[in-house]
Order: C-alpha cells, then structure tokens, then sequence
C-alpha cells in the first residue's frame, strides 16, 4: 500500500505516492526523475546517495521516503541557481576534479554544507567533511583543490577566475589548444547530475531483473524447476542456461564462459537463473522460488593445491570440448640470455618468495545494462562497459543474431578500471529476457554482484631470483609466477605473459627468464584492473632492486638511473621496442620534490621515503580478435553552422577520452571547443574503436582524430587560401579564426571557413582518420605480447610514517612524477596520475579479496571491502613530464595505468626505510607489518 | 539495488503511544536514524511487518544538565550533536571524542545516541545479504544453528560494535526506557548480554525503548579518554573500542583514586575490567604497563570482526598504555 508523502524538494513542495519501504533516494530516482542522487553500495557505506536534509548531508538510502515527510530536501539538481552552476560545481570542474562524476553529488552536496558552515576550511576541514563520500577515480587531491577554490570564490566573488572561460591557461608552444589546462566537455553535467548513466535511463514498459546465484563454489546442476518463479503474479520471464549455451569469452581463443551457468557452477556468486518482473522485489521473490538440485563438488581454492595431480577440476574440458588433465590454464616460459651464468656471476643475489594479493576495482557505479527489442527484431543494449565493440560482437554470437541486428550504447560510466572490459551476465541476460518478455529488461547489480563479477587484480606468487654486478648494474632477473586466475579464463593467457613480459623496463636487466602459470580455481574470476598483469611482478622487482641498493651502498634513485633504459630508442632484454622512456626524468623530479637528498640520510626512527619506477603500454599491438581494419577511427562532420561533429566507437568511462578527441580536433582544425561535439560509445552512429583498455585510447584514438582532424583543416585552410587569394601553405590559424601567415588582419572566422569548404568540396564536409599500429614486436611465439607504440615512465617517492609498535601505516606524503610523452591537458593528465597513485596505495595498505574454506568471498561490501576515504589520502604531489614521444599524438603516451605500478613497491620502501622491515606479503596490514618489523628485531637480536 | 522488504511505517507524535503502537505490534521494530537498522533489513537481518519510526516524537532530543552535573541526553540526540556539545566535551570528552569518530559525517548526523546503543551486535558472519548467508548456510545469529566463530552451537559471540558504549559503561551511565509497564532504567552496563542473539543481547523485556541515557555527576578530576582500533581513518566500525577513566588523587596527582577500562567491539557484552588492585598505586610506567599486561592477559579478540585477533588483542595493550599516558600527562 502506497502512502502520500510531501517533500520539499529543491524549494519546490512535491506530492507523491510511494510504498513505505522506498527509500529516499528510490522516491528520488525514480519517482521524481531526480536521478543525480546515485546508488552506488546499496547500504550507506559511499556516500554516493548524499543529500541534504534540513541542511545536513544524509545517506538517501539509509533514510525513508515516507519518514522524511515535510522536510527539506537538497538534492545536485538544487544546488545550480538561474544564474547557473554554483561555485563549487563550477571549482569542481575548472579544478579537474570531475572523473567519471558518479560519486561527485554527493561529494559537492557534503562540501556545500561544509562551505555553509565554515567559510574557510583548513584541509583537514575538508578532508573530514568529505570522508563519508568514496570517490575511486580521482585520489581525492583536485577535489580538496575544487572546495577550497569555492570557499576562495563565494569569500571573494570577484576572483571567480577562469569561471566561464574554457581554456583556464595558454597552450604549449606552437599550439592553440593542446597543452592548455581545459574544462573536460562532459564535466559541468556531471557536477549538476544532468550526465545518465545506465541506470538513470527508464524505458516506457521496462522491467527490472535479477540473478539466482550458486551458493556452491563447485557442483552440478542437476536440475533447475522455474515452475514456481514463472507463476508468479508480475513474472514476465525467466531464463536459464540452457537457453543460452554458446560459450563466449573476451580472448577468442578461450571461450570458455556461458551467459548463465551451464550443467555446473564454479564459483558461490556464479549466475545460474534470471527474472524479469515488473520490479525489482518481485523479481527476487521469484528468483527464490527456484529450486536447484546440486551435485557439490569438492571446490579448489588454492593456487597450489589446484595443480595437485589429484585436485578437482574446475573446467573438465576445454572449449573445444578436449578433456583437461589440470587445472592449468596457461603456462608461458620465455628466457632471454644465460640467466644462470649472470646469476652465478652477480656480485649481490636476492632470492626469495613474494605474493601479491588480489583486489579488485570497485568502482562506485555498479554494473548496470538495459535491453530492448524493436518491432524490427533488432537489439539494443545500453550498458555501463569499457568495450562496447566487444560486448556487440559476443552479444550477437551468443542470442545467435548478425552483428547488424544489435546495437550497443554506453552511457555515463562510473568508474570503471577495467572491471567493465568484458561481457557480464548482466547484459546477455537483459537481452534475452527482453527477448522473451517482449519488453525492455533492466539489470543493476547489487554491491555484492559487483564484487562477484570481479575480473581484479590477480593474486600472484613469485620466486623471484635477481641478480646485480658490483656497479649495481642488474644483470639477471628469473621469475618463476604462479597467479590465481579463479573460474575462467578472462584475459588469463594475456596476463600470463603480461605477468612476465611487461617487467623489462625501464629498469633494463642483462638476462632475463620467467615462467608464468595461471590456474583455474573456484573463486570468481580474476582480470585486468589498472595495469593489467604489470603491477604485481612490480613488488618483487623494485623492492628487491632497493635492496640490491643499500647492500652495494648505492642511493636507490641513482641505482634506478644506473639500470635506467635510454631515453631515445631502447630495446628491452625481450625485444620490445621503447621509443621514449623519461624515467630519468622522473626520477629527478621526485627527487627534487621530496627533499630525497637532504632528507633521505637523515629522517627519524619511524619515518622513511621509497622509490620505485614503472613503465607501461599505451596500447596493444594487435586487437584481440585478429583482423586487417583499423583499431581506432574517427569520422569528422563539418556543418555550415559552423559546428563539427566528431563520431568515435571509443569508451568514454571518466578519463575523459571524449574531451581528448575534442581537443585535437579543435587544434587541427581551428574550430572552437564551444562547436565541437563528440558522438562516441554508440555501435550504430560510430566508427569502431576497440574500447577502454590498454591505456590505448589517446595513442589510437588520439591518432585517428589528429588524421581526421588534419584533413578537414586541410579543406579549410585550401578553401579560405583560395578565397583570401595566397598560397596555402602561407595559412595559419587559431582558435576560431583562419589567417594570412603574412597577413593577420586577414583573416577569416571557422564558420565562415567551414563554408567555404563545403562550397569548394560540393558535397557536405567529412573526413575519416583511422589507427592501426605498424608491425610491432619481437620474433619468437609471445613476443607481439607487450609490444606497444610506445610505453610510459612512471617514478614515486612516497613517505610513510610507521608506528612500530602496532605495525600502522600512515602516508605522509606522495611525490609522483609520470612521463606521459605531452599532456595534451596537464589538468587531466595529472588528474589520471594522482588516481592511479591513491589506487595503488590503497590496494597496498588494505585492499584483499579473501575468501573461506568454501570459497566464500569474506568482503562483499564497500564497508567490509575497505578503500581508502579521503581521511587516509594525503594531497598528492603529481608532477608530469614530457619526452615528447615520436609515435604518439603531438608525442602522447599513455597517463592512466602506469602511474598506479610504483606506488606499491615505494610505500614497501618506504616501510624498510622507516622500520628495517622487507614486506613480501601484500597487503600491508599492521597485523603484517608489526610481525615482519618484529622479525626484524629478532634477526638482529 | 539491494532491497528492504516490505513494511508498514508508523509514525507516532508521543513516547507513550511509540510504546504503546508496540504492544500491538509484537514484531514492530524502532527506527530512529537508520544507519544500522535500514542496512541490516536490507540484509534481511531481521523481518519485520512493522516499523515505528520515532523522529516525530518530542522530547527526546538534546544534552540537558540535570541533578546539579549530572547529564541527560535524549536517545534521539545526533552523534555529531554529542560530539560538538559544549557540556558533554568538557564533562566527559571521551563520549564527545567516541561519538565524533562514529563511521562517517553523514552517519553521524543521521545515527543517534540512542541507536548506537541499541546497535545489532555484528560479526562478520552475519551482517551479509540473505544471499550469502544462504551460501554459508546461517548462523547462530539469525536463522541458523551454529556459530562460526567459535564453531559451537552454543553461543553467539557477534560483537557490540558502538563507539560510545565503552565509555558509557565505563562512566557508570544510566540508561533509560520506556515499556508499557512504564518507565525502566538500568546501568548500560547491564544492558547487554553474553549471547549476541537477536532476542538474547539486550536485557530489556521487548518493546522497551531507550528514551535517555543519562551521565552520573563525575567525581573532580576523572579523566577519560577512547582509544579507536580501525583500518581506515572513516567509515569503519571498530576493530576494538577503549574506553578508560581514571582519576587521580588531587594531592599528589598521581596516585590513583579510581580506574577503569572497558572494551568493545569484541564480544557481544563490553567487557570491563576489575583493576581495584591499582587503586592506590602510581600511575607511573611501571603502573600502566602492569595494568596493559593485566588487560592483555585477560583479553581474547574473535574472529568475528576482520583482522588478526592476535594482533588486536595487542592492540589491547597498546592502546590501554598509550590511553593511560594520555590521561596521566592531561
């Protein structure tokens, strides 16, 4: 029974009914269409649900709609006046502070009630007042630079600098837009809710769906009754996995996963049925209604114990339906000189054991998906993915449709971090229930189905085995891996060798050899996050590389200049090809920003500074699926309005890929940002670009929109050079205008320029600019894997102060330096930086996925599953550094992935400088810091 | 979106009919903030057909002096009120500083006095969906037969989790209730029972509602600090919650006049510790560390909350000396 409820909201008194057990924020959402207030943890631990209440900042979805009656209620839509955006959305966006702009409402709603109480918040002000709102994307430092920029603006209105200005500063030498600091195009309706993501789409007729889930890490299905749930009143259909049986997996070799479980289970979690009702609850009731009969099976947890000649077998046969002897699933060797000799030879060996713990991307955004067939029989699936294409692709194999008979949109995604790079249950299952329904489907995972959803970071263990001469040159690195994929393959064969074969710079070794094995075990299955594969052998490497340091007596930084690999042209010790590599670079920068020289000798009991260095990928050679077309493309259209419309199949989750596109064309061609639109993450309307992943986007993407762009200023500039009556080559131009290089004052505005080409073309303007990588890679099986255009170099200090009587870790400060090749935006590029940084940390000190004997994840919560909150992030000092790259963009590598790798290895520096202590087991729980601090006593006892 | 099941809500405008909606409600349950109740019912910790939701009933909000220096704060009182009260920070800071470090802003300003009290106990086992407690096959707790902590039928060990209860426990609070019969009161310390079952935890006959609770006229000079173990610096609930007074004799300031150190988040009862044998002595180093040796010993963390026990029932130590410093060097 519905209830009348009046609420205030936004100044505006609104009457509705709803069921008392709707909480605020579903009588929001989906009640008044006020869907800026998000749902991203079920249960008050984000803080994505914030509003005010009388003022205060309150959890939406801790409160009920009926018991908020007459109160006042301030949600992101009543923060903007008639005058526009408040101060500090707009310090949200001017300071970079908006990635994806999922938890941002709720952020900005909690530093608007701190700004209304305290004009001139110190930063520990402003980090207590935000500590209730999880922000995964930005590491939390623009967003203490926005409020505090908003509490200097509403104290000093006139010094609301770059307020309405998009270009915040000059540009680099020689360009009109790239370089420059510029607002991102999609954040202002992020900071005002206006932006929808998946979830905030409602369908005229849409139904709501739900999973049952195997409460068994491993058993049988022996048979499944749906009788009960499809009688239900409000059921409109249910699924199981025998009406779905073509396998599908991201690597098309190893399609080893179904939509919904198939014959057996593998992990507690596993999708085996699913409901569409006429909402959510009556969904549940019917999933519940499902009887199950099983078959349980012994499960295999451990990564060890899954090799035992004897242990069960999570998948009995491959794909191609070959019967399995073991659970490995893919072993690579590679060996690169005599590993053995430079061992025997080395002046300092370390030799000893490391493991890495899993984690996983929580982003705030769950997974979310809405499918709908058209009369036509033609699908469409709105999805929160970072791989559109490849989600369209295994879409229509698995409903058995052409590709031409699906379509895949991407809305707003909310974080992502590779979490959202594969095909989920979610959105094959909303496609077939609309099917059968004959109505749209929506699914939104709960918390808890994000976390079994999974596709972390895989839990790793190394022998890891290294070798230095007397100089402090390394001369041998042998690795043996062992990494926990869990119940499917994934991208499983691609982090085995990414496990070994992402490690060779830019610290360069004389040998090298590893052995990488990934197993199946019956937990949910482990993927790609940020810095796919490459940051776990990371630990081992760096930290034993410091330890090398200090026996041989060398200062860790220089000891990272001495093995450094050249900064033009390098080849790593396994062939790949390294166009630029700044480490050195960055090395001097944090070195610089630390006070390392003067501080390192000198620091107190307690106190200690890290390093470490990485390097990464910004794109892959090859894509997945093998193919002669493009990986990226761009199609330009040029209106005699004067607008350009820039279409791309490219995955804008937060990094803000979509603005990059913007900005180069803007460059190349003259037109303002104000008329550029970007249309990318529809598989109809786009040109195919392969997806989030990779650090690819801006080097693929970026290309293609820098040759699409190039061409139709080349039309311009031809047409308006006629016009004018000089030579081409004499034309220059600048935002908004084409002119006479000898001649400013003559000079023709864009729109006029647009016009003139499309009269000199005789057809409506459009150009296209496609990406795809020349042959790239070494000459031995595996040695393409690892190859990139060109790779990124990343050095952090960081400064830890450790309690050595109870093992607590607390970072006091973090030094970043990152070569990124050009920051096409340095606001952007140093945005991307501090994420990774805080991601890495965080996954450092108290991130773990772990699992009970029976294979039971233990955290399923944003509470039980711990990432750090604004409280235990201190600013981040990111510095960025441009070795101007001959292959990328204007010289862009990647900025998203690299800088996340040395942050782990430098806090566990960091951790010996200050206490003596080697970590080799990760986390860095105090409960493990204070045993290895006291294994340290004892050792020197 | 994990989902609450359905209810009917009630909301009454006086206390008396708050508790009089219960008698005929038998399984109605009390909202007051909803930071834990909400959550848990979306666990489907419990399932009630009733909620009697208590924000319009007056009187029961507020820090009010009573007796001359004794405190009386309404149940329904916001922790982030207690925290920034003038009267509780200079009377008993350690309630204000316990109150402050309560999970998040947001939390605080919706979570009450009164509901941290009331809080479910919580364990790892049992604050999961209904989901995963199926895949676990229950507990104890709530629908099942076994704890899994203990690996025993016999008693569920889910731990009282509230930040302020330790040091209400440990200023010899009073709590007060309202029951059909009229109004009850006992020592908080006296509210919670061994057995962290849903109808077991709380000595108090069903419907009761916590009303008030009320801070005894602290003897000049009692100091009194907590002491919070958590892994992040928000949103965490306590690995172990340290309350501990103490009061010195004002002549010598230093010998000691009373003690006490009462500790939660461990098991579903706060425990509070007999330290009578240091009354008397120097709270010197030698002192407190006897007396952290003494809390050592007779301290045994579960698994029922996350991180080693071993090393939280150091972290007993730890904190009992650093707390005791503290208050030796105020």
């Amino acid at each position: 029974m519905k209830q009348l409820v009046t609420l205030q909201i936004n100044g505006e008194a609104q009457t509705s009914a709803v069921p008392p057990h709707w909480t605020l924020l579903e009588a929001l959402r989906y009640g008044s269409g006020l869907t800026g207030s998000k749902q991203g943890c079920d249960k008050g631990d984000c803080g994505a649900c914030t509003v005010l209440v009388d003022g205060q900042p309150q959890l939406a979805c801790c409160s009920l709609a009926v018991t908020a009656q007459g109160k006042a209620v301030t949600t992101i839509e009543g923060v903007a006046d008639a005058r526009g955006p408040a101060a500090i959305q707009r310090a949200f966006d001017v300071c970079g502070a908006l990635q994806c702009g999922f938890c941002q409402p709720g952020m900005i709603l909690s530093a608007s009630a701190l700004l209304a109480r305290d004009p001139d918040p110190s930063l520990e002000a402003i980090r207590e007042a935000l500590s209730g709102n999880l922000c995964r994307c930005t590491g939390y430092t623009r967003i203490y630079e926005a409020v505090a920029l908003a509490a200097r603006w509403l104290r000093e209105p006139g010094d609301m600098r770059g307020e309405q200005a998009n270009v915040m500063g000059p540009a680099a030498e020689g360009f009109s837009v790239v370089g420059a600091p510029l607002r991102k195009r999609d954040a202002i309706g992020k900071a005002t809710g206006e932006v929808r993501f998946t979830d905030d789409l409602v369908l005229p007729r849409m139904l709501h769906g739900k999973f049952l889930r195997s409460p068994h890490a491993h058993a049988r299905i022996v048979s499944i009754d749906t009788s009960a749930a499809s009688a239900l009143p409000g059921v409109f259909a249910v699924l199981v996995g025998s009406e779905l049986t073509t396998s599908y997996g991201i690597i098309p070799w190893t399609p080893d996963e179904t939509a919904l479980a198939v014959g057996k289970v593998r992990y507690i979690g596993e999708a085996v049925a699913a409901v569409a009702a006429v909402d959510e609850d009556t969904a549940m009731k019917a999933c519940r209604l499902i009887t199950v009969t099983w078959d349980v099976l012994p499960p295999v947890l451990d990564p060890e114990r899954a090799l035992d000649a004897d242990a069960p077998l999570v998948h009995e046969a491959d794909p191609k339906g070959r019967a399995l002897s073991s659970n490995l699933c893919k072993e690579v060797g590679l060996s690169f000189g005599d590993v053995d000799q430079a061992l025997a030879d080395a002046a300092v060996v370390i030799d000893d054991h490391w493991t890495y713990a899993g984690s996983t991307h929580a982003p705030i955004e769950p997974h979310c998906a809405i499918g709908s067939w058209d009369p036509d029989g033609r699908l469409t699936v709105w999805s929160s993915t970072q791989v559109g294409h490849y989600l369209h692709r295994e879409l229509a194999r698995v409903l058995g449709v052409a590709e031409s008979a699906v379509r895949v949109i991407q809305p707003a995604v909310g974080g992502a971090f590779g979490g959202k790079s594969e095909p989920f249950d979610l959105e094959f299952a909303v496609a077939a229930l609309s099917r059968k329904a004959g109505r749209p489907v929506k699914i939104l995972y709960t918390r808890e189905e994000v976390f079994y959803a999974h596709r972390g970071r895989h839990p790793m263990r190394f022998h890891f085995r290294i070798g230095a001469d007397a100089s402090g040159k390394i001369t041998a690195v042998d690795n043996d891996i062992l990494l926990d994929g869990g119940a499917y393959h994934s991208f499983g064969l691609v982090t085995a060798y990414y496990a070994g074969q992402l490690l060779s710079g830019p610290i360069d070794f004389g040998t090298y050899r590893f052995r990488s094995r990934r197993v199946y075990t019956n937990k949910p299955c482990n993927g790609p996050k940020r810095g796919h594969g490459s940051v776990q052998p990371r630990f081992p490497l760096e930290t034993a590389v410091d330890e090398i340091a200090h026996r041989l007596g060398i200062d860790p930084i220089e000891m990272r200049r001495i093995n450094a690999l050249p900064e033009r042209g390098g080849t790593t010790v396994n062939g790949q090809f390294v166009p630029s590599c700044g480490v050195r670079a960055c090395l001097d920068a944090v070195e610089a920003a630390s006070g390392w020289k003067e501080r390192y000798a000198s620091l107190p009991p307690g106190r200690g500074l890290g390093v470490a260095t990485s390097m990464y990928i910004s794109g892959t050679a090859y894509p997945i699926y093998p193919n002669d077309m493009p990986q990226s493309a761009v199609v330009l259209r040029g209106d005699r309005s004067g607008r350009i419309t820039a279409f791309c199949g490219l995955n804008e989750i937060g990094q803000g890929s979509d603005s990059v596109i913007a900005w180069i064309v803007s460059e190349e061609t003259g037109v303002p940002l104000s008329c550029i639109d970007v249309v990318s993450g529809d598989t109809d309307l786009c040109p195919v670009d392969l997806g989030a992943y990779s650090s690819r986007v801006t080097m693929m993407a970026g290309t293609a929109a820098k040759e699409a762009g190039e061409r139709l200023g080349a039309r311009m500039r031809d047409a308006v050079a006629a016009k004018l009556g000089v030579p081409p080559e004499r034309m220059r131009r600048r935002t908004g205008f084409w002119f006479d290089g000898d001649d400013p004052e003559r000079a023709v505005d864009h729109v006029t320029a647009l016009r003139l080409a499309e009269a000199a073309a005789g057809m409506p303007l459009g150009e296209v600019g496609a990406f795809r990588t020349r042959k790239l890679g070494a000459d031995y099986r595996g040695g393409t894997i690892g190859a990139s255009p060109a790779y990124s170099a990343t050095a952090h200090v960081v400064e830890v102060d450790v309690d050595r009587e109870t093992g607590v870790v607390k970072i006091v400060g973090v030094w970043a330096a990152h070569d990124c090749g050009r920051a096409i935006n340095p606001v952007t590029v140093r945005g991307q930086i501090e994420g990774s940084v805080y991601m890495g940390l965080s996954e450092a000190l108290m991130e773990e996925m772990v699992h009970d004997g029976k294979g039971l994840l233990k955290a399923t919560s944003l509470l039980d599953y711990r990432i750090m909150t604004s409280m235990d992030t201190p600013p981040i000092d990111a510095h960025i550094v441009e070795s101007i790259d001959p292959v990328g963009p204007y010289g862009a590598k990647e900025a998203g992935e690299g800088p996340l790798h040395p942050a782990i290895p430098a806090l566990a520096n960091a951790i010996w400088h200050a206490t003596g202590a080697r970590m080799r087991t990760m986390p860095f729980t105090p409960e493990r810091v204070l045993a290895a601090i006291r294994a340290v006593g004892t050792r020197e006892q | 979106m994990l989902r609450l099941p359905e209810f009917q809500v009630h909301q009454p405008a006086t206390l008396e009919d708050a508790v009089r909606l219960h008698t005929t409600l038998p399984d109605a349950r009390y909202l007051a903030g909803g930071t834990d109740l909400l959550p848990n019912l979306k666990h489907e910790l419990d399932r009630p057909q009733h909620l009697i939701a208590l924000g319009g009933v007056s009187g029961l909000v507020g820090v009010e002096e009573i007796d001359g220096g004794a405190l009386r704060v309404g149940a329904l009182t916001p922790l982030q009120d207690v925290a920034d009260s003038a009267i509780v920070r200079a009377r008993v800071p350690a309630l204000a500083e316990a109150a402050g470090l309560v999970a998040g802003p947001q939390h605080r300003r919706m979570g009450t006095l009164g509901g941290n009290v009331m809080l479910d106990t919580r364990c790892l086992y049992y604050n999961q969906t209904f989901e995963w407690r199926t895949a676990l096959g229950f507990c104890l707790k709530r629908d099942g037969d076994w704890c899994h902590v203990i690996d025993s039928p016999k008693r569920c060990v889910a731990a009282q989790s509230s930040d302020t209860v330790p040091v209400l426990v440990a200023v010899d609070a009073v709590v007060e209730f309202m029951t059909a019969e009229g109004p009850h009161a006992l020592p908080v310390g006296e509210l919670y029972q061994q057995d962290g079952r849903v109808d077991r935890m709380h000595n108090v006959p069903p419907g009761a509602l916590l009303t008030a609770v009320r801070v005894p006229n602290l003897p000049d000079g009692l100091r009194s600090t907590y002491r919070k173990v958590r892994t992040r610096d928000a949103v965490d609930f306590p690995q172990l919650a340290i309350a501990i007074t103490a009061a010195l004799d004002p002549a010598d300031g230093r010998t000691i006049r009373s003690l006490c150190v009462v500790i939660g988040a461990m098991l579903p009862k706060p425990k509070r510790f007999d330290l009578r044998a240091f009354v008397g002595r120097p709270l010197d180093d030698a002192t407190i560390e006897a007396i952290a040796q003494e809390i050592h010993a007779r301290t045994a963390p579960q698994t029922n909350l996350h991180g080693d026990p071993e090393w939280r029932r150091h972290m007993a130590r730890v904190e009992t000396t650093r707390g005791l410093r503290a208050l030796r060097d105020a």
